[in-house]
C-alpha cells in the first residue's frame, strides 16, 4: 500500500488528494486536509477519481482503420502512418490543411508539446483547445485591462473577503470546492451577493439574490458603476495611481440609469443599490464568474473588471476577480499556446519579436498567420480547407458549439485521436492512439487560481501506453524534428524558457509544497498569492462600455430562449461514463428526460397549463422545435435555457438567428398530447 | 483485564512482534503537512510511524469495507456462466487505531455480521484483523477541534472492542488487553507488570484531557436524538441544512460507520465480467433513485435529514445495539458548508430553543 | 460468526426458457436454476417475495415473483425501464442469466386466515398481487370472499387476462375490471379503479377482511383514502413497497426509509406501518 498526494484533475480548482494504491492498483482516493485550496474537502468527482484509473474498460493498443474497420496495430506501425500522412498531406496541402485540438484537460507539458508540434514541426497555427467559446472572452478582456489573463487572487483567499459577488456559476454543481469557500466565508460573516439568471443552491445563502434576466449584465454592472459614482464610493486614489482610460468609462457611465436599469434587469432598483453599495464598502471585495460561462460576451467581463477597477478591489487579501476555469487545465492549455492566435504565454503570432524569440528556443520557423479556431475549422462546411485533425483527448461531444461526430469527421483525409476509452469522435477516427491515464503518469497543471501542480504518477501504466508528450516526441522525431525530452520534467524546463512566468516552475520546486501559483519565477521561487499587489506594478484599463439599446420584446415571443454551454459539462464527459456513481448522479436527469429537457420556470408552467415532463413547441421567427420541458424554479420566469447537449433544437432554431451566444425570442406552446 | 507496562522505547516492539507473526501492520504516517495516513509498514518506513499525530483523514474502515472491492467474476463462454467469488482477506493488525474508529468497526461489526443476513466479504476480512488501540493523549496533536468522543461516548479511551490497547503514561505505555489475541501479545518479554500508580496515573490523564475538547456544542447530542427521534426538528431546519449541502459524499466516505454502497459490473475482457461493490452516499441524488422515474428522496434537504435519522434515532441505535456516530469529527472537517454533526447537533438545539422559547 | 456464512450476494446461473408478452413493454419469462437442488430450495418462497436478476456486465436489479410457490413454473412478469430489463429482454430461450433470493418478509397469508381478501391493483401492480391470489386460491378453504378490483389505463394494459377470466370462474370469487381510456372493443367500466368500489352490485368486503393495494403512487393514494372512508383499518390494508436496491438483503442502504429497510422488513408493509415510515410513497 502506498499515499501519494497528488491533484484532482476534474475541474479547475486543482483539489489536492490522496491516492492509494496497493499491487499497482489505485484503490483510494481521499481530500488532504494541508492543501491550501481545499482544506479536506473535494467533491464527488474527487471521492470517486480511484474508479476511473483502475476502469479495465480502457483502450490498451493503438487502433488504425484498416478495410473500414479499427484494428489493433504495433506503436511502430501506428507512429509510423501517422508521420508519413502528416507529411504526404502537408506537401500536398500546405501546412494548413492540418489542425490540432486538445481538451482543456490536457497537461501543461502535453498542450506545450501539441502546439509546438503545429508551429514548429508542421508550420501551422492552427491549434486551439476544444472547450466553449467563451473563455476566449475572459482572456482577452482581462489581458486588455489588467494585462494577466488569469484569476487574480485564490481562493483560500475568499476567507479573507467580507463581499463575495457571484455572478452567474453555479457553484455547487460546477465546482464544489469554491462552491463551498464560498458558503463556508458567509457563514464566518462575509456577506454574499448573487448575480445570475438561475436559482442554485449558492443563491439560496445568499444575503442579496439578483436574479437578473438574461443577456442584462451589462446594463446592471452600469447601474452599480453609477451608484458608486454618485455615492462617492469610488476609490479615486486608486484610480489616479493605477488607471487609465478613466474619463472615457466616466463619460459612458453617465448614461446608466438606476430605474431604467432596475425594469431591464428585472430586479428591483433597491436591490442593485445595495448591491453596490456593498460591494463598494467593502473592505476585501472578491468577484467570482466563469470563463465559460454561457452567453458571457466580452462587454459583460468588461462591465464586472470596470467595477473592479472603480473601487480598487484587486491586490489585497481576498480582494480581487476570480474568473473560475471549469476544466482541470483551461488555465494551462491557455497559457502554453492551445490558441490559434496566441503563442505560449499570451504573445499574438503576429508579433515577430515574440516569435523570434520562441523560434531561436524551437530552432525552428514559426507560422505567422493566426490558425482557426476550433468551432469554424470543424465547421466551415464542405469547401474545408483542413484535411486532418489530430485530437487529444478532444472529444466533440462535451464541446458546446460543435456537432455530434458523425458526419463531422466525413470530409478529413486523416483523424487522429489520443483517447483512454473509446468515445463517439475516436469510432470515427482512422488512427487511435491510447494514452495513460491520471495516475500513471507525472505531468503538471495549472488551476483556476494559477496553481501549477503535479499530478503525480503512482502505479505503472499498462504495458506499451505511453503520456501524450512522449507520443508527440516520438512522431515529431519521424518528421524529422530533433525533439528529447527523457520526462515531463524536462518539457517542464523548456516551458520555462518559453513562457517567463513559468520559468521557476521546476518539478523540483513544484514537488515541495502544494504547486506554486504563478508567477513563478527564478526570483519568486514560490510563486504568488494574489497579483497586483505592488501598488507600483503596473497600469490597469478602464473599457469603457456604452448603455446596451433597450431591447424590446415582441409580444408574440414573450420568452428569451438561451443556449447552455457548460451548465451541463460533465454529464457528457468520457471520464465520468466510466464511473458507475459519477455517471448516476451527473446523469440522473437523463432517467426523467431520456431525451433530454429545456428548461421552464415553474410559475410560467402554471401560467401555460404545462406539467413537468410535457412536450412543448419552442416557437421563433427563424423555425420552431419541439423538447421536453424540464420545469425547475431554478430558471428564471420568462427565460427558456436549452442545455447544449440538446444539439436538435439547435439545429431547427439557430439558423437564420445568428450564433449560440445570442438570446432568441421565444414562444412556448404546449404539443397536444 | 490485564494490564501491563512497557518502555516508551519498546512500543514498535510490538509492530515488530506483529510483523514477525505475519500480519501486515497498518500503522500511522504523516504526510505532507498535516495530512496523515494509515499505511503498511516495511523494514524501510518502520522508523518513521508516528504515535501521536491528526487521527488519519481516510478511515480505518476500508481495511475491513474497502473504497472499492471485487465480489465476483463471472465467465461466460460456450452459452455456460461460470461465477466466481472472490475473496480477500489478509492477515492484518492496524497498530495505532483511534477509539472512536475502533467503535466504527464494532458498529461494522454490528451492522454487517448482526441480523439474518452477514456480509462474507466483511467476515472473512474482519476475522483476519487485529485492532492495537492507541489512546488519544496528546491535546496537541491527538486531538482535533473537531473531535468529540467524548460526547459520543467512544473515547478517548475506548472501553472495549480492541485486542490491545496502548495508552501513553509519559515515559510508559500502559497495555491493557481486550481479547484472547490481544492477550497473548502481554506475553512478550517487553511487557512488565503495571502497579496501582500506574494506574493512577491513567486515571489522572483521562481526567485532565476531558478539559481539551472544544467542541462543547455537541453536549446536546443526546438532546438531539431525542429530537431526533421524536420528529421535533422541523423541516425549516433540515432546509436550512440541506441548503449547505453540496452533495459530494464526503460526510459518508470519511465516516467510520457509514456502510452503504452500490454494485456496478465492469467488462474486464470479452467473455468476463467483474461486479465490484463501492462506498455509496445518501447524500447523493441517485442514491435513491429508480428506474422508470421515481425520486423518493429528491430534496436534498430529505436526503441530508435521512442520514442524521439513520444516525440519530433511538429506532436505529437499538437495531444495531450501537450508534452509528463515533464522535471522530471527520464530517465536520470534510463538509464543504459546515454542516457536519457537530454543527447539526447545534443547529438541531438552536432550533428547539426558538420553538420553545415561543 | 457462524462456521460457514453464505454469500448471500452470489446469484446462481438460471436458465431462460421461454418469453411470453404480457401487455406492451412488459413480458413474462419463464425460468429455472440450472441446479436443480438450488431449485427446489427457492421454490419456497411466501407470495410477495421477491429475488434479485443479475445480468452479468449489466448489473442486478429486484423483481417481485408473480408466480405462487404452489405452482410448478417459476417466472418474472417484466417491464422493461432500464438497462438491466432491457439486457434481460435481449436474451433468448436457452440462454442464462443468474438468480438470487427469494427476499424479504412476503405477505403472512396465514394471518389472513378466514378473511376475506381484497385485491386492489393497478397496472403492474398486479404482479406481486397475482402471486397471493393464485396462493388464496389454492388455500381456498380458508378464506371467505376473495374481490378482486382491477385497473389499467387501457384494455391492452390488464396483465394476465387469462388467469383472471379462470379465477372469475371459481365459487367465491368476483373480479372487477376497469381502464382509463376504452378503445372500441371494449365493455367494461371506464374510470379509476376506485371508482369501481361505488359501482351497482359492488359491495366491498370490509369487516374482517384484508385488502391487498398494489399500483402507482397516485392510485395507491386514492384507493387507500376509499378504503378508510368505507371503514377499514389501517392495519387490514396491505402493500408492497417498491426501492431502488443493489443487495436485497439489508446492506447496502439503498431501500432503507424510515424505519425499515425494503428489502428486509418488507417489501411488503401494512398502511399503518407505511404510514409511520415518514416517507413520500
Amino acid at each position: 500500500m502506498a499515499h501519494q498526494l497528488t491533484t484532482c484533475t476534474y475541474c479547475g480548482v486543482g483539489c489536492g488528494l490522496y491516492l492509494e494504491t496497493t499491487d499497482n492498483q489505485v484503490i483510494g482516493a481521499y481530500p488532504s486536509v494541508s492543501h491550501p485550496t481545499n482544506q479536506g474537502r473535494i467533491c464527488v468527482r474527487g471521492w470517486h477519481v480511484h474508479e476511473i484509473a483502475s476502469s479495465p474498460e480502457r483502450l490498451k493498443k493503438p487502433l488504425l482503420r484498416k478495410k473500414g474497420e479499427l484494428q489493433e496495430v504495433s506503436w511502430d506501425e501506428a507512429f509510423a502512418f501517422v508521420a508519413t500522412r502528416l507529411k504526404q498531406l502537408r506537401e500536398h496541402y500546405g501546412p494548413d490543411s492540418i489542425a490540432f485540438l486538445n481538451s482543456p484537460r490536457c497537461s501543461n507539458e502535453d498542450a506545450y508539446l501539441l502546439q509546438k508540434f503545429a508551429r514548429a514541426v508542421i508550420g501551422t497555427n492552427n491549434v486551439d483547445q476544444g472547450s466553449s467559446v467563451f473563455c476566449n472572452n475572459s482572456i482577452d478582456v482581462l489581458l486588455e485591462m489588467t494585462g494577466v489573463p488569469a484569476a487574480s487572487t485564490s481562493v483560500a483567499d475568499l476567507g479573507e473577503s467580507d463581499v463575495i459577488v457571484v455572478d452567474g456559476v453555479d457553484l455547487a454543481r460546477r465546482l464544489p470546492t469554491i462552491g463551498g469557500a464560498v458558503i463556508r466565508a458567509k457563514l464566518r460573516g462575509a456577506r454574499l451577493i448573487v448575480i445570475g439568471t438561475r436559482r442554485h443552491r449558492v443563491a439560496e445563502s445568499a444575503d442579496l439574490f439578483l436574479q437578473i434576466r438574461p443577456g442584462t449584465e451589462v446594463t446592471l454592472y452600469g447601474a452599480m458603476a453609477k451608484v458608486i459614482l454618485d455615492r462617492g464610493l469610488a476609490n479615486l486614489a486608486f484610480i489616479k495611481t493605477r488607471c487609465r482610460n478613466y474619463e472615457d468609462f466616466l463619460r459612458l457611465v453617465r448614461e446608466y440609469d438606476l430605474l431604467q436599469a432596475a425594469e431591464v434587469c428585472g430586479v428591483s432598483a433597491e436591490m442593485i443599490e445595495r448591491a453596490a453599495v456593498t460591494y463598494a464598502s467593502a473592505r476585501a471585495a472578491c468577484v467570482l464568474y466563469s470563463t465559460s460561462m454561457e452567453a458571457r460576451s466580452r462587454e459583460t467581463i468588461r462591465a464586472v473588471v470596470n467595477l473592479v477597477l472603480l473601487t480598487g478591489k484587486l491586490g489585497r487579501p481576498g480582494a480581487g476577480i476570480l474568473a473560475l476555469n471549469e476544466q482541470n487545465n483551461l488555465q494551462g492549455v491557455c497559457d502554453l499556446g492551445m490558441l490559434p492566435d496566441r503563442l505560449p504565454g499570451y504573445q499574438p503570432v503576429t508579433d515577430s519579436a515574440a516569435r523570434a524569440r520562441l523560434e531561436a528556443l524551437w530552432k525552428a520557423e514559426l507560422p505567422a498567420a493566426p490558425g482557426l479556431r476550433a468551432a469554424s475549422l470543424l465547421t466551415n462546411g464542405h469547401n474545408r480547407t483542413v484535411k486532418a485533425l489530430w485530437m487529444c483527448h478532444y472529444d466533440p461531444a462535451s464541446a458546446a458549439g460543435v456537432e455530434e461526430a458523425r458526419g463531422l469527421f466525413e470530409d478529413f483525409k486523416l483523424v487522429v485521436s489520443q483517447q483512454l476509452f473509446i468515445t463517439d469522435a475516436a469510432r470515427y477516427a482512422d488512427v487511435v492512439l491510447p494514452t495513460t491515464a491520471y495516475g500513471e503518469e507525472q505531468v503538471s497543471f495549472t488551476s483556476t487560481e494559477r496553481r501549477i501542480q503535479l499530478a503525480q504518477k503512482v502505479v505503472e501504466p499498462v504495458s506499451g501506453l505511453m503520456p501524450v508528450w512522449q507520443q508527440l516526441t516520438r512522431v515529431a522525431s519521424l518528421l524529422g524534428a530533433n525533439w528529447n525530452y527523457a520526462s515531463a520534467a524536462e518539457v517542464m524546463d523548456e516551458i520555462g524558457q518559453a513562457v517567463p512566468f513559468y520559468s521557476g516552475a521546476s518539478y523540483e520546486n513544484l514537488a515541495r509544497e502544494y504547486g506554486r501559483q504563478w508567477p513563478c519565477t527564478k526570483d519568486q521561487p514560490l510563486g504568488t498569492r494574489y497579483l497586483f499587489a505592488d501598488s507600483n506594478g503596473s497600469k490597469f484599463n478602464f473599457a469603457p462600455v456604452a448603455k446596451p439599446p433597450r431591447v424590446s420584446t415582441a409580444a408574440e415571443y414573450p420568452f428569451q430562449l438561451f443556449f447552455g454551454s457548460s451548465l451541463y459539462y460533465w454529464t457528457q464527459d468520457v471520464l465520468v461514463r466510466h464511473s458507475e456513481t459519477l455517471k448516476r448522479e451527473y446523469r440522473i436527469l437523463w432517467l426523467d428526460y431520456p431525451d433530454g429537457f429545456v428548461e421552464i420556470n415553474s410559475e410560467d408552467a402554471k401560467g401555460l397549463g404545462l406539467r413537468d415532463g410535457q412536450k412543448i413547441t419552442l416557437r421563433t421567427t427563424a423555425g420552431s422545435a419541439e423538447a421536453t420541458a424540464r420545469v425547475t424554479s431554478e430558471v428564471r420566469s420568462g427565460t427558456v435555457f436549452v442545455p447544449y447537449f440538446l444539439r436538435e433544437v439547435e439545429k431547427k432554431i439557430l439558423p437564420g438567428i445568428g450564433d449560440r451566444s445570442q438570446l432568441v425570442p421565444v414562444r412556448v406552446e404546449k404539443v397536444a398530447a | 483485564m490485564k494490564a501491563r507496562v512497557l518502555a516508551k522505547t519498546d512500543v514498535l516492539a510490538i509492530v515488530d512482534l506483529l510483523r514477525k507473526q505475519g500480519y501486515e501492520v497498518l500503522a500511522p504516517f504523516c504526510g505532507r503537512g498535516r495530512d496523515t495516513y494509515f499505511d503498511t509498514v516495511t523494514d524501510a518506513n518502520r522508523d518513521r510511524i508516528q504515535l501521536h499525530l491528526p487521527n488519519p483523514y481516510y478511515p480505518p474502515k476500508r481495511f475491513v469495507f474497502p473504497h472499492i472491492e471485487r465480489l465476483m467474476k463471472a465467465e461466460r463462454s460456450n452459452g455456460d456462466l461460470r461465477i466466481e467469488p472472490t475473496y480477500e482477506a489478509p492477515k492484518r493488525a492496524i497498530f495505532g487505531i483511534r477509539s472512536c474508529d475502533v467503535a466504527g468497526i464494532y458498529h461494522l461489526d454490528r451492522f454487517f455480521l448482526g441480523r439474518e443476513f452477514s456480509d462474507i466479504y466483511y467476515e472473512k476480512r474482519r476475522r483476519n484483523l487485529l485492532l492495537v488501540n492507541l489512546v488519544c493523549t496528546d491535546p496537541e496533536r491527538d486531538i482535533g477541534k473537531e473531535c468529540f468522543c467524548m460526547c459520543a461516548d467512544t473515547g478517548p479511551a475506548a472501553r472495549d472492542h480492541f485486542d490491545l490497547q496502548l495508552m501513553d503514561l509519559g515515559d510508559e505505555f500502559m497495555a491493557v488487553a481486550g481479547t484472547p489475541s490481544g492477550e497473548a501479545l502481554l506475553a512478550n518479554s517487553a511487557f512488565r507488570k503495571g502497579t496501582e500508580e500506574h494506574v493512577a496515573k491513567r486515571r489522572q490523564i483521562l481526567e485532565h484531557l476531558r478539559t481539551h475538547f472544544e467542541s462543547t456544542m455537541t453536549s446536546w447530542f443526546s438532546a438531539a436524538v431525542r429530537c431526533v427521534s421524536q420528529g421535533k426538528v422541523t423541516e425549516k431546519t433540515w432546509e436550512e441544512i440541506g441548503q449547505r449541502c453540496l452533495e459530494c459524499g464526503g460526510c459518508t466516505y470519511v465516516c467510520p460507520a457509514c456502510t452503504c454502497f452500490t454494485v456496478t459490473d465492469r467488462q474486464v475482457s470479452a467473455g468476463e465480467v467483474e461486479r465490484v461493490r463501492v462506498w455509496d452516499s445518501c447524500a447523493l441524488g441517485g442514491f435513491t433513485r429508480m428506474a422508470g422515474g421515481f425520486n423518493p428522496r429528491r430534496a436534498v434537504h430529505d436526503r441530508r435529514n435521512r442520514r442524521f435519522f439513520r444516525k440519530l434515532s433511538h429506532y436505529f441505535i437499538q437495531r444495531e445495539l450501537s450508534m452509528a456516530c463515533v464522535g471522530c469529527g471527520r464530517c465536520a472537517a470534510v463538509c464543504h458548508g459546515d454542516i457536519g454533526m457537530p454543527t447539526v447537533v447545534e443547529m438541531i438545539r438552536r432550533a428547539t430553543a426558538q420553538a420553545e422559547a415561543r | 460468526m457462524s462456521a460457514a456464512t453464505q454469500n448471500v450476494y452470489l446469484p446462481k446461473p438460471a436458465v431462460l426458457e421461454q418469453v411470453l408478452p404480457e401487455i406492451p413493454e412488459v413480458k413474462t419469462y419463464y425460468w429455472h436454476f440450472e441446479d436443480l437442488e438450488e431449485q427446489q430450495a427457492f421454490h419456497k418462497f411466501r407470495p410477495g417475495q421477491f429475488a434479485q436478476i443479475s445480468l452479468f456486465g449489466v448489473g442486478e436489479f429486484p423483481a417481485s415473483l408473480p408466480s405462487s410457490p404452489g405452482e410448478d413454473e417459476t417466472f418474472f412478469t417484466i417491464r422493461k425501464v432500464g438497462s438491466c430489463t432491457s439486457a434481460l429482454d435481449e436474451l433468448r430461450p436457452g440462454q442464462k442469466f443468474a438468480v438470487r433470493g427469494p427476499y424479504g418478509n412476503g405477505f403472512p397469508m396465514e394471518d389472513y386466515y378466514g378473511h376475506d381478501l381484497v385485491f386492489v391493483a393497478g397496472g403492474i401492480g398486479m404482479i406481486p398481487l397475482r402471486s397471493c391470489i393464485v396462493y388464496a386460491l389454492q388455500h381456498r378453504k380458508h378464506y371467505d370472499r376473495i374481490q378482486i378490483f382491477y385497473g389499467a389505463k387501457t384494455p391492452q394494459e390488464l396483465m394476465y387476462m387469462p388467469n383472471l377470466r379462470e379465477w372469475e370462474k371459481s365459487a367465491g370469487v368476483e373480479c372487477y375490471l376497469t381502464v382509463d381510456r376504452p378503445d372500441a372493443n371494449w365493455k367494461g367500466h371506464v374510470g379509476v379503479v376506485g371508482s369501481l368500489f361505488t359501482q351497482p352490485g359492488v359491495s366491498v368486503a370490509v369487516d374482517n377482511s384484508t385488502a391487498f393495494v398494489c399500483g402507482p403512487p397516485v392510485m395507491f393514494r386514492f384507493v387507500i383514502r376509499d378504503l378508510l372512508a368505507m371503514g377499514y383499518e389501517e392495519r387490514n390494508i396491505v402493500s408492497t413497497l417498491e426501492r431502488y436496491m443493489k443487495c436485497g438483503v439489508g446492506k447496502c442502504g439503498h431501500c432503507c426509509i424510515g424505519m425499515a429497510y425494503v428489502c428486509v422488513d418488507g417489501p411488503v408493509f401494512t398502511y399503518e406501518q407505511i404510514k409511520k415510515l415518514g416517507e413520500e410513497i
